[in-house]
Formats: C-alpha cells, sequence, structure tokens
C-alpha cells in the first residue's frame, strides 16, 4: 500500500471534485436564496455541450467557457422565471430543466455534425499542473468567496433573509425577487462551468449525457453540508475521494469485489447521511413566496 | 426496472396501432413511394439505435456495409434513426411496410423486433449484436472473445512493463467475452502478466473511462484496452493527455478510433457489424436470405485482428498469424466465460510457432 496514497491520488480527488463543487456552490446560491434546484444536472449538460460548440467555433478554448456559462444562465433564467415570476413547482420546473439539458446537446449535435453520440474533439483550457487544469484551483478558490459572500457582505445577508422568511424580508424593503433571480442564475453559471470542466477542461469532447449525475451529486453535497459553503466543500471532497479512492483500487487490484468497490462512494454516502443528515436545517423559506397568495 | 419498459411497450403499442391504422390508406394511395420503389429495386432499411449515426462504432459500420451493399447489387439503401426508446417500434414498422429487409442495429432494438417481427411475417429482418428467434429474422452475433484473443497476443509480446489494463464498461456477457478473451491471448504468450481490470459502471462516462485509464497507466499499464463504448472515448483522452507516445498505448474494440488519440492506437479488435449487413443485403439480392442465428468468428470473417496503421513489429505479427491459424483450425478454444477462462490460465498451450506473412496471405490484417 506504500504507492497507493500518492499524488496522482490527490490530483483524481481534486479532479473529481471540481465539477461537483461548482455545481454544488451554484445550488447552494439558489436553495439559500429560497429556490429548490435539482435541475443542476441539466444546466451542466447544457454547459457543456455549449462550452465544446463555442470552442469548436470560436477556436479558443475560453471563449467556450463562456458560451458554456452563457447558455447555462439562460437555462437557470427559465428556471428563475417559471419558479420565481409564475411559481411554477420547483421540482417540476428543474425536472423540465433536466430534460431540455439532456435533450438539446442531442438534437444541435444531430444538427452541426450530423451525429448524436459524441461532438468532435476540441481545444480544451489549459493545465497548470500535469492533470491538473486550470478551473481546479479556481473552483476550491470559489468555496471561501461565496462564504464572504454570504456571511459578511450586506447582498449576502440580503439572501439570507429571501431564503429565511421571504415575507419579512419583503417586508422591511428587501427586493426578494431580485436577489432570488441574481441567485438562480448565478448556479446556472457556476454549474455550467462545473460541466465544461468535464467537456473542455478534463476531457476534449462532449459526449450524450456526459455528467451521469453529477449534478444530484452536487445537490446531495449541498444537503449533505448544510447549506453551508464549507459544509459542502467537505462532503464534496468525501464523495469525490470516495469515487477516486475506487478507481485507484480498482486499478491497482487491491483484491476488494469491484462491485464492492463501486459501491463504496453511495455507500459511503448512506453512512455519512444517517449519521449526520438528522442535524442538517434547509433554508426556512425554501420553496416559499414572499407574498401569500 | 419493470415500470419504465412496460410503459414505453404500452406507448409503443398505441403508436403501432395507430401506424397499422394508416397503413392500408398509405397502401391504396395511387402514387406511394412504397409501390414505386417495390418496382424499382429492393429497399432495405437501417433503423438506428438510440446513438444513432456518427457514433464511429456500431451504426456508422452498418451504414457503411449497407451503403457498399447498395452500390454493388442495385438495392436501396435507407436509414431511419432512432431519437429515443420509444422511436424503435414504430421505426421498424416503417421499414417493413415501405421496404423489403429492416436492419435492426443494437441489442437495444431486441425487445421492439420481438414485438414488430411476428407482424409481419412476409418481411425480413436482421437483428444485429443479438436474437430474436422468429422465423422471419436473422440474427447475427460475434465471437469477440476470437479477435480479442489475437489483440491480446500482439499485447502481451509489445508490452515492456507487461501490465495491461482493461476498462469496461459494465459486465455484462458480450464484455466479459471481450475481456476473457483478451486475457488469455495476453497469457497465452505471456503466462507473468499483470493485469489492472476496471470498471466504471457505465458506457456512457468519459470522464470516468480517463480516469480509470489514468490510474491504470499510473499503476505501471503500458496498453489500455477499453471495451466501454462512449466510456472508452476517456481512455483515447487519457493516453493523449499523458502524450507518452510510443511508451503508452491503446487497443481499439470493434473499430479504430486513432483519429481520438493519433499514433496511440496499437492495433484493433474489429467486429465486422458492417460485413454482416453487407452479407444480409447480398443474400437479399440473391434470394437466399433466411431466418435464423449467424454466430460470426474469425471463420467467417466477422472479427478479426487489424493493424491499420502497422504499428505492430512483424515478428509478433507472425504469431498472431499462428494463433489465427490455430483458432481457424479449431485446435484452440478461446475461453469466453470466467470458469473457461481459469481452466484456460491453468493448462496455458505451448507458444505457438510464428507464421511468415507469406504463408498465409489470407491472414494479412486489414483485409
Amino acid at each position: 500500500m506504500g504507492d497507493f496514497f500518492t499524488v496522482e491520488l490527490l490530483t483524481a480527488v481534486l479532479r473529481t471534485a471540481t465539477p461537483l463543487l461548482f455545481a454544488a456552490l451554484g445550488g447552494l446560491l439558489s436553495e439559500r436564496s429560497g429556490v429548490m434546484n435539482i435541475a443542476l444536472e441539466g444546466f451542466m449538460l447544457l454547459g457543456a455541450f455549449t462550452a465544446v460548440a463555442g470552442t469548436y467555433y470560436l477556436h479558443d478554448p475560453f471563449l467556450g467557457l463562456l458560451c458554456g456559462a452563457l447558455a447555462a444562465a439562460a437555462g437557470a433564467a427559465i428556471h428563475a422565471v417559471w419558479c420565481i415570476s409564475l411559481r411554477a413547482d420547483q421540482i417540476v420546473a428543474g425536472i423540465a430543466l433536466n430534460l431540455l439539458g439532456a435533450g438539446i446537446p442531442i438534437f444541435l449535435m444531430q444538427r452541426l455534425w450530423e451525429q448524436a453520440g459524441r461532438t468532435p474533439s476540441v481545444e480544451k483550457l489549459p493545465m497548470i499542473a500535469s492533470g491538473v487544469s486550470i478551473l481546479v484551483p479556481v473552483a476550491f478558490l470559489l468555496v471561501p468567496v461565496v462564504w464572504y459572500l454570504l456571511e459578511r457582505t450586506k447582498p449576502g445577508l440580503r439572501i439570507q433573509a429571501a431564503g429565511e422568511h421571504p415575507q419579512a424580508a419583503e417586508s422591511v424593503g428587501i427586493r426578494v425577487s431580485g436577489y432570488r433571480y441574481a441567485c438562480v442564475i448565478a448556479s446556472g453559471v457556476l454549474a455550467g462551468i462545473g460541466g465544461a470542466f468535464l467537456s473542455i477542461g478534463d476531457l476534449s469532447l462532449f459526449t450524450r449525457d456526459m455528467t451521469q449525475g453529477r449534478g444530484f451529486i452536487a445537490l446531495a453535497a449541498v444537503i449533505f453540508g448544510n447549506w453551508n459553503p464549507l459544509g459542502t466543500l467537505a462532503a464534496t471532497l468525501l464523495f469525490a475521494g470516495a469515487q477516486a479512492f475506487q478507481v485507484q483500487a480498482q486499478a491497482a487490484g487491491v483484491g476488494i469485489s469491484a462491485d464492492l468497490l463501486l459501491a463504496l462512494p453511495y455507500l459511503l454516502t448512506l453512512i455519512a447521511i444517517t449519521g449526520l443528515v438528522r442535524h442538517s436545517r434547509p433554508p426556512a423559506g425554501l420553496g416559499r413566496h414572499p407574498t401569500v397568495d | 426496472m419493470t415500470i419504465v419498459p412496460a410503459g414505453q411497450l404500452r406507448l409503443s403499442r398505441r403508436r403501432f396501432s395507430a401506424l397499422a391504422a394508416l397503413a392500408p390508406l398509405a397502401a391504396a394511395m395511387p402514387v406511394g413511394g412504397r409501390i414505386a420503389m417495390a418496382q424499382d429495386s429492393l429497399v432495405c432499411t437501417m433503423v438506428t439505435d438510440t446513438v444513432g449515426l456518427g457514433d464511429q462504432n456500431f451504426n456508422d459500420l452498418a451504414n457503411n456495409g449497407g451503403t457498399d451493399a447498395a452500390r454493388d447489387f442495385g438495392i436501396t439503401w435507407r436509414v431511419v434513426e432512432s431519437q429515443d426508446a420509444s422511436a424503435y417500434v414504430p421505426n421498424l414498422v416503417a421499414g417493413a411496410e415501405q421496404g423489403d429487409l429492416t436492419v435492426a442495429v443494437g441489442a437495444l432494438l431486441t425487445d421492439a423486433l420481438a414485438e414488430v417481427a411476428p407482424q409481419f411475417p412476409d418481411d425480413w429482418f436482421l437483428l444485429i449484436d443479438s436474437v430474436v428467434d422468429q422465423p422471419n429474422v436473422q440474427s447475427v452475433t460475434f465471437r469477440e472473445q476470437e479477435s480479442a484473443f489475437l489483440v491480446g497476443v500482439a499485447a502481451g509480446m509489445f508490452t515492456k512493463t507487461g501490465t495491461i489494463g482493461i476498462v469496461g464498461g459494465m459486465r455484462i456477457p458480450p464484455v466479459i467475452r471481450y475481456e476473457v478473451g483478451f486475457k488469455a491471448g495476453v497469457l497465452a504468450v505471456r503466462p507473468d502478466a499483470n493485469f489492472s481490470i476496471a470498471y466504471a459502471d457505465s458506457f456512457t462516462d468519459p470522464a470516468k473511462g480517463k480516469e480509470l485509464a489514468v490510474a491504470q497507466f499510473n499503476q505501471g499499464a503500458d496498453i489500455v484496452l477499453p471495451i466501454a463504448g462512449l466510456t472508452g472515448v476517456g481512455c483515447y483522452e487519457a493516453v493523449k493527455e499523458r502524450n507518452r507516445l510510443g511508451e503508452e498505448w491503446v487497443i481499439g474494440a470493434d473499430v479504430t478510433q486513432d483519429h481520438l488519440a493519433p499514433g496511440f492506437e496499437l492495433c484493433v479488435a474489429r467486429k465486422g457489424v458492417d460485413v454482416a449487413v453487407y452479407e444480409g443485403c447480398r443474400q437479399l439480392a440473391e434470394g437466399t436470405f433466411e431466418g435464423g442465428i449467424h454466430d460470426l468468428g474469425l471463420k467467417e470473417s466477422g472479427v478479426d485482428f487489424q493493424d491499420p496503421n502497422d504499428r505492430v513489429p512483424e515478428e509478433i505479427k507472425g504469431y498472431v498469424r499462428a494463433y489465427k491459424q490455430m483458432i481457424l483450425d479449431g485446435a484452440l478454444v478461446v475461453p469466453t466465460t470466467d470458469e473457461e477462462f481459469e481452466t484456460f490460465s491453468q493448462n496455458l498451450p505451448p507458444l505457438a510457432t510464428p507464421i511468415a506473412a507469406e504463408a498465409t496471405p489470407a491472414a494479412t490484417p486489414g483485409a
């Protein structure tokens, strides 16, 4: 086991955590402002696909990243309109956006490249070290930024007020809808960047459904992290660590059944949630509107 | 698990009956394209699975075979893409109503074809990679283990580190056949080889495929065989990013994907989906098409060892030819299950005597 816990395992954990962390921080902002967001998966897919399409046509992965973030932000704007202005059921709206996020890339791949399965390969974002994309440190730096924003700034406290007690916030003159719009769209931007990390940070192409549930794992990390940026970071690292350990253990052939190893991240999640989740406290105003109907 | 397919089935039945109700109408129309085309030439319709054309694998191979057949036998070749699983039944029905042979590409269409085929007893169907036991269905399966064995021989001879990686999608029978055939081929020429075997539990997670391949290369593997669909794309991404040209390699499964990581693909275990479709069209054109199960291996040129970029040294190819000959002669039976592999690895056959290129021109790869 001497060469098992290596620097390669550490970089694998960071790589695996990065897309989860981007999406989770986005989901955290949205939920702290009081809007449920199960559409992270769809936003990630939109971001991942559009980042590749943008890079393909604009020949610059940074412009592609921008395109991915904007496309996911547009998807999030739809979620915001439905959930905030039209007061749609937030779960149903999220499901609709997840379906859109899965379907639109397939439709467009068919149109642009006449193949529904995957895009051509494009240029990747630069690496800062072997196997470490430039987006990896960005994701981790965002954790204190989001924490500071929420806990130490005036807009952050207003976001919390909108999420905890929208009627009270509204009654003292806080524009709850405005803060919620901003947070939901920010969740789209962040989840979109998380998706773009998969397609042009880690890999160099988009394949259908390539996020494979990472948006939902990110949402689980938000809940498991008790809607707190540092807790969410810890949850993300736990999930990513279990995943990277599982990969490493399979490749090293440690003599544990592959089925058990594949189940390990989910088992760990179950154990952690049964042990910890009773302490969790969602924002009190989650899913509630500022005025009584 | 049971709720979703049942729902799809109900939906597809409804669609099917709607289509069936329209069928006499369409037939009664005087200038129906169906009638005009039936007079001109035989019509073959290929129905894709949901991945569709451009997968650079199954669907594209089948389309190549059909296009070649159309050119050679003067049949009309058409492709209908299935956007989702609920489109399988209506697409197969449309193919059967408007043509003479409907080609269902991939095991995903098995259930849909089992439903449609009995409704059209006078039409022919060709199913790739799965079996539907109906008199009007020709089911084609492949002995993937035989070509996997040959690329295993090449890998076992070629490896410098003695460690070889396998990245699987899910451990389902075709993948197991690939895995055990490959391992048997490696051990036949290199009994002390180590394997690093990892499964992603998904055929559509290239990021995980990349992580698995990276971990295997870090464990000292210098050759990785992905058997994992789109997950396997990640293995090509891994070898490309590590960029150790000439030191770390991947092996292609089914078809070459060297364009994903140019220069890094050692050789290919070819699966002749195109050959199967071409043959089906030929039989249709010659009036010899019939139902039944066709199991294609090296002997039928259904699978083969392929070195499209000539990267395997000639002396290793000599061994590949020798083992190919042994399989063709029946002197060597490649294992297909874990139990058979266990038996095989305990009584490894003696190292074969290499066969020079001139001796068996038929064995030249890339044929």
